[in-house]
């Protein structure tokens, strides 16, 4: 598979489980979609450890040191799986795995060279000694525990922005 | 193991299940529902392939159990996890307690875990002075209700929208509705302050991975990492079975697990914990705690039912059971309902007190077929039914019309006399049969095979 052909089907994987998948080829176009993705957001968490976190604009009175408190969380994934459409958020290099499941909105980085085809191609890449905290995300927080009816957002965010850059 | 004596009263527990219409409207939507979706993740892709490898590597790890529990133990507790090992249920639920109690910790957070139900941890805890709050949403409705789960996966599957908004409004104080996405916001809001204040969280593990000494949590609410992220101490309950080799081996796991259960590719969060969290982290308990339960698995996974624990607790088995699609889960009285729930049950509570659950199967195949790791349930639960006939379990008047009737067959004039009988007393039969509610029988040929053949 191309690494063209792994993005495409990440992106058709994770718009299956109701995430919203946008591609971006530059830090203009990047800017732009986050410009709109924010525009009626208050508060904005964004850790800022990576290349990419950093090239995240908000407007000061908008950006919180509080994930708790926050209405969206703004990260980039350690990577992705193209087989599930799901991203991997993980606890190395002092990244708060956690930030990402308390706001109602996030919204995910993804490097497209950081992208695996298969569950077998991440999970026999990590060895025997992960980081604390490994989490798949695949699509917004859902459950059916009330007669099996599918509802969005539960404890985890109801909606869920991938950035394919 | 439980030594409780007194036998689970199933058929009559099936008499109010099967009356209450609200309970089979429900019962016969979610598993309907389920076993279509199921059949759909499942379409067009090598699932035979993927069964036997689940199946083969399962059956590897419990015919080297105790090593695979000694690898685990090793690897998590150089990951900083401080590993207690529970011989049997009681001594799970007094470590659980008195790990609370070392931190004076009153108040937990708690996510799905059919291990703890069946060690009864929280009446443990309630006992102890300790409160547990259940997150999953299944769960925290039963638990508000008073109830336990009747399905392995969905615990409220029994109850429609209309009891649940009842039941918040009652306990909750909220206005009734009955949108499910209204109430699920009304838990969130009251569960969101309880994981932002908990000093403690406890959880099961859906596998735990030897070589890494990780535990693995497949979620769909997102509870589950709340409760193992946020609160500084993490106690995490498993069975020993649950173990698999190595990290490799979980997307085998992965592409069964939730397609079995929900028919979901893979569940919305998947977390994959190691140990307590490391210097220059910011995610992980400080303290993680994890308990191994063996409660009768290492003698068991020797036995003749040792393939039982390849078991994956996915819950198709009980939604393919055409019995439990009738009765749901609260009629089996156990923790675990179902066909695999019947094994279980009888294997780790014993024959007297589960031998009635046997009548919960038709001997139909289905769970059989559905099992992603290739539980051979039929032939467990015939095998089961046999030894309970052994042992001398079966009703009284089944006994003695089995060994009257084992009788008659041997011998050609008694078998003859009794057609004869049969055609005589058949109208009296049918009455006092049909007024006992065995239902209509039917009649005896005029002319038996014998007859007209010789």
């Amino acid at each position: 598979m191309t690494r063209e052909e792994m993005i495409a089907l990440f992106m058709e994987n994770a718009g299956k489980v109701a995430a919203e998948p946008i591609r971006v080829r530059d830090y203009d176009e990047f800017g732009k979609v986050l410009n709109e993705a924010l525009a009626e957001t208050d508060s904005v968490f964004c850790p800022g450890l990576t290349e990419k976190e950093n090239a995240v604009h908000i407007p000061p009175e908008k950006r919180t040191k509080e994930y708790v408190s926050a209405s969206a969380c703004i990260e980039e994934a350690s990577a992705a799986i193209a087989e599930t459409g799901s991203l991997v958020f993980s606890s190395e290099k002092g990244k708060p795995v956690q930030a990402g499941l308390l706001p109602g909105h996030h919204l995910a980085i993804v490097s497209s060279e950081n992208i695996y085809e298969t569950l077998d191609d991440y999970f026999s890449a990590i060895g025997s000694s992960p980081p604390t905290n490994i989490t798949l995300e695949t699509g917004p927080s859902r459950t059916a525990d009330i007669e099996l009816t599918l509802t969005i957002g539960v404890h985890g965010p109801g909606r869920l922005t991938v950035i394919v850059f | 193991m439980s030594t409780s004596t007194s036998g689970i009263p199933f058929r009559e527990n099936t008499v109010p299940a099967l009356r209450d219409k609200i309970l089979r409207a429900a019962m016969s939507n979610a598993t309907e529902t389920f076993a279509v979706k199921r059949t759909d993740a499942m379409a067009g892709l090598p699932v035979e392939e993927w069964r036997e490898q689940a199946s083969a590597l399962r059956m590897h790890v419990l015919d080297n159990l105790s090593d695979y529990v000694d690898r685990f133990a090793e690897n998590a507790a150089r990951a900083g996890a401080n590993v207690h090992r529970a011989k049997d249920s009681e001594a799970a639920r007094e470590i659980v307690a008195s790990v609370l109690k070392d931190h004076r910790i009153g108040r937990v957070v708690k996510s799905k875990s059919m291990v703890s139900e069946e060690i009864h941890l929280n009446g443990h805890l309630e006992k102890e002075g300790i409160t547990v709050v259940e997150t999953d949403l299944g769960e925290y409705i039963i638990q508000i209700a008073g109830e336990g789960p009747s399905h392995i996966i969905v615990p409220a599957i029994h109850k429609d929208r209309r009891q649940v908004g009842k039941l918040f409004a009652e306990k909750l104080g909220c206005d009734y509705s009955d949108d499910p996405a209204v109430l699920t916001k009304v838990a969130q809001k009251v569960l969101r302050r309880e994981f932002l204040s908990a000093k403690a969280g406890i959880s099961g593990a859906n596998f735990a991975v030897a070589d890494s000494g990780s535990i693995v949590l497949f979620t769909n609410e997102g509870n589950g990492r709340m409760c193992t992220t946020l609160p500084p101490l993490h106690i995490a309950v498993l069975s020993i079975e649950k173990i698999i080799p190595s990290l490799a081996d979980l997307p085998k796991f992965i592409r069964l697990l939730p397609r079995s259960a929900t028919g979901q590719m893979i569940t919305s969060y998947l977390s994959v914990i190691t140990g307590s969290r490391k210097p220059g982290e910011s995610t992980g308990a400080q303290e993680m705690h994890i308990v191994l339960l063996d409660n009768g698995r290492s003698e068991l996974v020797r036995g003749e039912y040792r393939e039982m624990f390849k078991c994956v607790r996915c819950g198709a088995c009980l939604n393919a059971c055409p019995v439990y699609r009738m009765v749901g889960g609260h009629a089996y009285g156990s923790t675990y309902p179902g066909p695999m729930g019947i094994v279980l049950t009888a294997l780790l509570e014993g024959m007297e007190r589960a031998g009635s659950l046997l009548d919960a199967t038709t001997l139909c195949g289905a769970c059989g077929d559905v099992c992603p790791v290739k539980v051979p349930l039929p032939k467990l639960l015939r095998k089961l039914r046999e030894s309970r006939v052994e042992q001398g379990l079966t009703p009284k008047l089944e006994q003695s019309a089995m060994a009257g009737f084992g009788k008659i067959v041997k011998s050609p004039m008694l078998f003859h006399l009794g057609q004869m009988a049969g055609h005589l007393f058949w109208p009296i039969a049918t009455k006092l049969g049909h007024s006992a509610g065995l239902g209509r029988m039917p009649r005896p040929v005029a002319k038996t095979f014998r007859e007209r053949v010789s």
